[in-house]
């Protein structure tokens, strides 16, 4: 991604991204996570890759080497390494980073109405939610169920981060004004459905653990 | 957030608990959920063939206090009345009846959800009854 800007320092026009090339100053960082890294907009991310560049970029930007420096730098080396830490923790999980790209291309995550899940989950949920009634209650009977709801979901979540990798690569080579879109909507629904199915299981987890207490 | 007494009251004395058998093709079933707050709400009702009238109604709801003040009212409005005039029930009758605050809105929503599928349940158990018996 381009970001041709002014440097602060000497003025000179086409800076370069985290040092001016003129004058070697450190620049305001870039807000962005992916231009930040100096990566393309790409929701399948080589992660080798990205924690070489977040390792020599740590060391680029940590405060310590700007001790000496002007405050504007000290002060931006403070957000960089900021930023840097919160680039990395997003774009090295798939999750979040697809979260990430979808809440910057406009997508609202988190809102959804009662038929966004599908019937046949709405069963395993109402199913599950009486069994841990009757845990509630009591009834270690109901463990061998619960073993085995955890697992389905377990193996519910594994399918759909599976058909993600596929939506992610089929993404990233379409063209941008090609039908980015579609996919996008399709992953925003996948990571919804993901959402409530991992939510489940910590509810399981955490109903399981609290009657081991 | 304080409930409405009348809230506190199908809270705490729920109506018509429980569940019908589903595979009665007397029986319409509704199974809603709203994901973000994790309420998902089961209702179920029995209808007289002859007159179409709701001659019985269940629920049984995992969520908040007005999720099942709202399931619980459902099924006392259901009972007595045609799938027709079922059909007609709004979530706006739920909300005045029970007082919900606007935050409680989405419950009387789900119930009317519930309502909606329990009714299409039905009709499509039927519709496809009657088609079969056709062919036969």
């Amino acid at each position: 991604m381009d970001h041709e800007h002014n440097c602060w320092q000497c003025g000179s026009a086409d800076a370069g991204s985290l040092f001016c090339r003129y004058c070697n100053s450190l620049q305001a960082p870039i807000p962005d996570y992916y231009a930040f890294f100096g990566l393309p907009r790409t929701l399948s991310v080589d992660t080798d890759e990205l924690q070489n560049r977040f390792y020599s970029m740590s060391r680029l930007l940590h405060p310590d080497r700007f001790t000496r420096r002007s405050e504007q730098e000290r002060r931006y080396s403070l957000e960089a390494s900021s930023i840097l830490n919160d680039a990395y923790r997003v774009l090295r999980d798939p999750i979040r980073r697809a979260e990430y790209v979808l809440k910057e291309a406009g997508y609202e995550i988190g809102e959804q109405r009662s038929k966004d899940v599908p019937p046949e989950l709405l069963e395993e949920v109402f199913e599950l939610n009486m069994a841990l009634d009757e845990l509630r209650m009591g009834d270690d009977g109901v463990l061998p169920q619960l073993d085995e709801m955890r697992r389905r979901f377990l193996e519910m979540l594994a399918a759909i981060d599976a058909a993600l990798e596929t939506k992610f690569q089929r993404h990233d080579t379409r063209p941008d004004d090609g039908g980015k879109a579609e996919v996008l909507e399709e992953i925003k629904s996948a990571l919804h459905r993901r959402r409530y199915i991992r939510n489940l299981v910590n509810e399981v987890d955490r109903q399981l653990s609290s009657r081991n207490a | 957030m304080a409930y409405s007494d009348k809230v506190l009251d199908h809270y705490n004395h729920p109506r018509n608990v429980g569940s019908l058998d589903k595979q009665d093709p007397q029986v319409g079933t509704g199974l809603v959920g709203a994901p973000e707050c994790g309420d998902v709400m089961k209702l179920q009702i029995k209808v007289n063939p002859a007159t179409g009238i709701i001659e019985d109604a269940k629920f049984k709801t995992f969520g908040c206090g007005s999720a099942i003040a709202s399931s619980s009212l459902a099924t006392e409005m259901l009972k007595g009345r045609t799938v027709d005039e079922a059909l007609a029930i709004k979530n706006t009758e739920i909300v005045n009846e029970l007082s919900l605050p606007p935050v409680k809105i989405h419950c009387s929503v789900l119930a009317e959800d519930a309502i909606k599928a329990a009714i299409s349940d039905y009709k499509t158990k039927n519709g496809v009854a009657a088609e079969t018996a056709q062919t036969a």
